[in-house]
């Protein structure tokens, strides 16, 4: 029996779609956690090289292997519940739909990540790609409550709940959010939700990055708790100069009292957007993120944000820059080199920030490695989680570069 | 086997006055804050520095003996207890704060710094540190960070896990590693977000590189008292409805507040109110928080609160918060022991919870007094009981177990901030199936493959099924743990005992 | 009395932990086994049988017990440590004999004849202002600084300015209705701070006080319960009963030092004498009572630091500010930690001299900070301690009875011309 035969055989003959991908490979598309934990479970027996997929918008459909695995069908969102502010969905919803489900019942996922809007809920938290919003509600992480994933050798295995705090067990939820599918495949996700904001106002300040760096410090040691507080390149911001753009969300009261704050510690220099202004300029910014053929981030110390602009700008350039300077965290998006991200990598684990490669082609990933630079005693680790939720190394995953 | 040489090697690493041997000594090391569970540890070490953990680590790994280490001993679920076999390795000597960085937000600590000293510490700098439990005087930052610690403002603040960036660990090998950058991005996988929670089986903390948060500006502190248990719980839910996230939400029923009221942390609560919540909204804007406390005011009074009031000044905060957090303290009032559950249940849930547990005390004969994080969902029922009256310690344990079960029957997880420890241990099997447990075991077992870090909590073995690499190194030890092919096969006592 | 012996106070510990970091030993030490949950823990373990008394492992933490009671007022079960921490040290007391050195300093300090000697000899030493020069940090130097802090102190030697008396409002306040309130002389306060006494008479005279001498009052016993001799306690306690009238009499007993308050005020358990407990006053809460009465300017800097046994045990905390407050001029900074034992707790000092001088410790470091002229503390083991400390570390600062500065204040205001 070939592959497919096989596969068909095990889920049934829709759960195939051949020629997939631009290479070639076979796609499949369980329909059920179970499935999921069936296929991979078979995978482990027969030897296959698997690898993830969701909607296919952000990482590049090219590793190489012997079947590609989506969630795609994966899609149910079992429960949505206002009144306890969470909600359960499987990981290959789109984020657009989720979010227009969740809006329907009062309620807000609180991140805003990076490309296309139908994006799976299972991309973003296997990469933890938080946008703007990390700012004022933290880490994909933070919005995470549970997770139900595959392992390479085909178990289910379930982490933390549907409830808002809980502290039972290992917390394997952390694992896989931001482990880019190599210790499982995340098939359900327990989500955190906050009440759809009464009040969301988008500010923009065009200028320098040096006086909008300055304004940015203002507005912090001012006390103000912005939702986002995003240093834009030209580009990003589609302006003819750098853009800061400031997001107040909350109770009218709370979106008023920090208006207030911002006009106050900005000079009253900000132009408001429009609710459909904002929405657009939000979107756009993250869907920038998409075009380009790699993307990265750094995360390092507030105070040294400034400092490592002009770093990216001297090694790889700054045309797609976003900076989070109350965070630190700063995402990268272009076209560059093997050679160039590997020296990047280097130059910052010497300032103590670390670089994740977010998405690039295959022929970089597997090179430089979504992660790197890791501290002493960390690999060893690293290699150990690997070993025990995938021993048949099924996954076809760039954990760490070829260098 | 702890022999005479180990003892003389852990003193020429500590000092002799810093290794206690004398029985009456290790006595006093025997409990935690949760006084029923009772374990003798074997040798107590109580290293002065970094350097000193890592040795003595590395002595008692290469004696194959094991370590549990211990802050202060406030947790709640027996998890820092060590028994005969095993040395305990208190961290309260590491209690230096190595540094503030007010630019950044960032503070750098020992593990045995207490948790409220911390933010002293930063208050010059207008910065705070925000998980408190209510432990918080006592507690250090280690034993939060093992334990992933809560707290009442950890609603819009979030638990200990969102607030620590990086660390330094010694594994039970005595390697050490660097996890997390104090920027808050990993190097690689979040193995800070993975080793905050574990419960010191992952290893132990010698450094911990802490978030900090400005201090608010603006702070308004709401009391509202409740004839009925069920109506406070519905007015809960309509508060999280509201949208406005309030920095803590927290309820205490007529039990506990008559407790508190008796004690010196008396806070004016009414005694004969049914329950009372405690809302505490704060922000950077006195007007935003001013106008948010007026309308939460009036989901209060909507909801069905009998009279509500606001704390007039700092002072009157303090004394409102004083009475909530020794609130677990003031049981000691009602009898000799006490048992307290940590289970979190969905918040809409509370009102039919409230009542279910009710319902269970009055089963059972028992007191229980709930004093609770509401906002989060998560219960703390206290049971007070004199364990020295014959059966009725079996009389609680069978009421936690229901209580527990109605807690998981609509959604819940056993525990919110306490952890598993000794204590949950034989609840684990209810909430995770033998394949989720076996997996924790697993991972435990990549950063202590010996499992000799504090032995035999969080994850009961003998509910894991066989995994890649545990099965066979076990066997090979002649300890190869029976594999249960289903939770259902773990003895939980779930028909009560007659009362 | 229980016939638990007040063990049956400890009944109401639940493990909680609060009260560790309000301990002085377990901040010096970090172990359990020194701090009020661990000693509880050890005290239980004495009551069942299953430590012994003579244990050696356990006499050394509860030795090392300040006695302070630190713990108590942050315990919300409302642990009676205190009273268990006595009943533990009798038992023990039945087990071995009090320590030599406290025997000694026990008769030469509270029994009636030797101690008018010992004292008159102290008086004499002090006088030649050897001790004070040959203050430090040697266990003999200390015993010689605190000697040194028992002087009575002249403004200039501390760099303050004395206020000049005027005379237009030299004028007593004559009172209609005194008050007939009983001083309590107490052993080292009588022997070496009997200017103390003297200004607590003059002040409270100016507050609307009769002071009436007590002839045939004895020692309070305290130092006595704390090594566990309590039938030596009980002993003094029914003599002083007797001295200041248990049946009829019901005026209030006045102390001025904050362990022989705290010990009266436990005579209720001691020897079942709740009557006499209830009329035990310190000074600072009649004085407070009545204002107190505002004096003349002193310029000076003061750090209070409340003795362990007023604040902990007699739960007076704002009554000593209110004194101070009558003084116009003087400004008190505020210690951290200021509510931390100084370590002095009676004879621990001279029979736990390492564990002493750990406690004392971070008292002088915030000292060191504040830099205040005076630090005021109501009970003469403070003021001892806090003054060979003060000494031994070179910190120009004098330590003082809060009732000598207000007396200083009355006399610039002419109150007692």
């Amino acid at each position: 029996m070939t592959l497919v035969e096989r596969v068909r055989a095990l889920l049934g003959a829709d759960a195939v779609e051949l020629a997939g991908g631009p290479d070639a490979v076979p796609r499949v598309a369980p329909a059920s956690p179970d499935a999921v934990a069936l296929l991979l479970g078979t995978a482990r027996q027969e030897g296959w090289r698997v690898r993830l997929e969701g909607a296919g918008t952000w990482l590049p459909a090219d590793a190489p292997a012997d079947l590609a695995l989506t969630t795609r069908r994966l899609d149910r969102v079992p429960a949505i519940e206002p009144q306890d502010l969470s909600a359960t969905a499987e990981a290959g919803i789109g984020c657009d739909l989720l979010r227009q489900q969740l809006a329907d019942r009062g309620t807000w996922l609180a991140l805003d990540p990076p490309g296309l809007a139908g994006r799976t809920l299972g991309s973003v938290v296997a990469t933890a790609t938080a946008g703007p919003l990390r700012q004022g509600f933290g880490a994909v992480r933070d919005h995470v409550l549970g997770v139900t994933f595959v392992t390479g050798d085909g178990r289910l295995v379930q982490s933390g709940g549907r409830v808002v705090k809980n502290v039972a067990g290992y917390d394997l939820t952390k694992l896989e959010a931001g482990g880019f599918g190599a210790f499982g495949v995340i098939v359900l996700v327990h989500l955190r939700l906050r009440a759809l904001p009464r009040a969301d106002q988008t500010f923009v300040l065009e200028g320098t990055r040096e006086d909008l760096t300055q304004v940015a410090e203002d507005i912090i040691a001012a006390g103000l708790q912005p939702a986002a507080l995003e240093l834009m390149s030209p580009a990003l911001a589609r302006r003819e100069g750098w853009g800061l753009a400031v997001r107040l969300a909350g109770s009218a009261a709370l979106v008023a009292a920090e208006e207030a704050g911002l006009r106050g510690a900005s000079g009253g220099r900000f132009t408001a957007l429009r609710a459909d202004e904002a929405h657009g300029f939000w979107m756009r910014a993250a869907e920038s993120f998409a075009t380009r053929p790699v993307a990265f981030r750094t995360g390092g110390l507030p105070d040294s944000s400034d400092e490592l602009l002009d770093l990216l700008q001297h090694q790889v350039g700054d045309e797609w820059v976003s900076a989070s300077p109350g965070v630190g965290a700063i995402r990268w998006a272009g076209d560059t080199t093997v050679d160039r991200l590997r020296r990047l990598r280097r130059t910052l684990a010497g300032l103590e920030v670390p670089l994740t490669l977010e998405r690039a082609p295959w022929s970089i990933r597997s090179a430089v490695g979504h992660f790197g630079a890791y501290r002493e005693g960390v690999g060893p680790l690293i290699a150990g989680l690997r070993r025990t939720f995938d021993p048949g190394e099924a996954f076809v995953v760039a954990v760490e570069g070829s260098e | 086997m702890i022999t005479a040489g180990l003892v003389e090697a852990l003193a020429g690493i500590v000092g002799a006055r810093h290794v206690r041997t004398a029985p009456a000594e290790r006595v006093t090391y025997a409990r935690d804050g949760l006084p029923t569970h009772r374990r003798v540890p074997a040798v107590v070490v109580l290293p002065g520095s970094r350097e000193e953990v890592i040795a003595v680590v590395r002595l008692l790994a290469a004696h194959g003996v094991p370590v549990v280490p211990r802050g202060a001993g406030t947790g709640l679920s027996g998890g820092a207890l060590a028994d005969g076999s095993a040395v305990l390795l208190v961290l309260t000597r590491l209690n230096r704060i190595l540094g503030v960085d007010p630019k950044n937000r960032i503070a750098l600590v020992e593990p045995g710094v207490v948790n409220a000293r911390l933010s002293v510490a930063a208050a010059p700098h207008g910065l705070y540190y925000a998980p408190d439990p209510s432990s918080q005087t006592a507690c250090t930052l280690g034993g939060n960070v093992a334990e992933n610690a809560g707290g009442p403002h950890c609603l819009k603040y979030g638990v200990t896990a969102q607030h620590v960036l990086a660390l330094e660990v010694v594994l039970g090998d005595g390697r050490v590693v660097e996890l997390g950058s104090p920027g808050g991005e990993p190097w690689g996988p979040d193995l800070v977000g993975l080793f905050v929670g574990s419960e010191g089986n992952f290893g132990i903390a010698t450094r911990i590189a802490v978030r900090l948060l400005p201090l608010p500006r603006a702070v308004r502190t709401l009391l509202a008292d409740f004839t009925s248990l069920r109506t406070a719980g519905e007015a809960v839910s309509a508060v999280i409805a509201s949208g406005i996230v309030p920095a803590a939400l927290e309820m205490m029923d007529q039990s506990c507040v008559r407790a508190v009221e008796d004690s010196v942390y008396a806070a004016g609560y009414p005694r004969d109110a049914a329950a009372v919540l405690l809302v505490e909204l704060d922000g950077g804007s006195e007007a935003a928080v001013t106008a948010d406390a007026e309308t939460i005011q009036s989901v209060l009074r909507e909801h069905g609160a009998r009279s509500t009031r606001t704390a007039a000044d700092a002072r009157e905060r303090e004394r409102l918060w004083q009475g909530r957090k020794k609130a677990f303290g003031a049981m000691g009032r009602l009898s000799r022991d006490l048992v307290v559950q940590d289970a979190v249940v969905p918040r809409s849930t509370l009102p039919d919870v409230l009542e279910t547990i009710a319902r269970i005390a009055a089963t059972y004969q028992l007191t229980v007094s709930n004093v609770f994080h509401a906002g989060d969902g998560n219960l703390h029922p206290n049971i007070s009981f004199d364990g020295r009256v014959p059966g009725l310690k079996a009389r609680v344990d069978a009421a936690s177990t229901e209580i527990m079960e109605a807690c998981i029957a609509v959604g819940g997880t056993i525990t919110g901030e306490h952890g598993v420890g000794l204590d949950k241990l034989r609840y684990m099997p209810l909430i995770f199936d033998a394949e989720s447990l076996t997996a924790m075991r697993a991972v435990r077992r990549v950063w202590d493959p010996e499992e000799r870090v504090n032995p035999g909590k969080v994850v009961p073995v003998h509910a894991c099924r066989e995994w890649s690499g545990i099965g066979t190194r076990n066997a090979e030890r002649g300890t190869r743990n029976p594999i249960a092919p289903s939770s259902s096969t773990f003895p939980i006592p779930t028909s009560a005992l007659a009362p | 009395m229980s016939d638990r012996g007040g063990f049956e106070a400890l009944d109401a510990c639940v493990h909680c932990g609060f009260c560790l970091q309000a301990c002085p030993t377990f901040l010096a030490t970090g172990d359990e086994a020194d701090s009020p949950r661990g000693r509880i823990e050890l005290m239980r373990a004495l009551e069942s049988g299953e430590l012994a008394p003579d244990d050696p492992a356990v006499v050394v933490h509860l030795d090392r017990c300040l006695g302070c009671r630190g713990c108590e007022p942050v315990c919300p079960s409302g642990v009676g440590y205190g009273r268990g921490i006595e009943a533990a040290r009798a038992l023990l007391a039945t087990k071995r004999r009090p320590a030599p050195l406290a025997r000694a300093a026990l008769w030469a300090l509270t029994t009636p004849g030797p101690s008018r000697i010992a004292y008159r000899l102290a008086r004499m030493l002090r006088a030649t202002g050897l001790p004070g020069a040959v203050a430090g940090w040697g266990r003999l130097r200390f015993a010689m600084g605190m000697l040194a802090a028992t002087r009575p102190v002249r403004n200039a030697e501390w760099g303050v300015r004395s206020p000049r008396v005027t005379a237009d409002s030299a004028r007593r306040t004559p009172h209609s209705a005194l008050t007939t309130v009983l001083l309590f002389r107490g052993c080292v306060m009588d022997g070496l701070f009997s200017h103390v006494h003297d200004a607590t008479m003059r002040t409270l005279e100016v507050n609307g006080y009769a002071v009436r001498e007590v002839p045939g009052q004895v020692c309070c016993g305290a130092l006595h319960a704390h090594a566990g001799l309590r039938e030596e306690a009980r002993r003094l306690a029914r003599a002083n009963v007797a001295a200041f009238g248990d049946g009829d009499g019901d005026e209030p007993v006045v102390v001025n030092s904050a362990g022989c308050g705290a010990m009266l005020k436990e005579y209720g358990h001691l020897v079942d004498e709740a009557r006499f407990a209830a009329r035990v006053r310190d000074v600072t809460e009649l004085l407070a009572a009545r204002g107190p009465r505002p004096g003349a300017p002193v310029d000076v800097q003061v750090a209070y630091d409340p003795p362990c046994h007023l604040l902990h045990a007699q739960r007076i905390a704002d009554e000593p500010y209110r004194v101070l407050a009558a003084i116009p001029v003087l400004r008190v900074v505020s210690l951290p930690d200021a509510a931390q034992c100084c370590g002095s707790a009676g004879l621990f000092t001279l029979l736990e001299p390492a564990m002493s001088r750990a406690v004392l410790a971070p008292k002088l470091a915030s000292l060191r900070t504040a830099s205040p002229q005076v630090v005021a503390t109501g009970n003469p083991g403070c003021l001892m301690q806090l003054g060979a400390g003060l000494a031994a570390s070179g910190l120009r600062a004098a330590a003082r009875h809060p009732v000598e500065l207000l007396d200083e204040s009355y006399r610039a205001a002419g109150y007692y011309a």
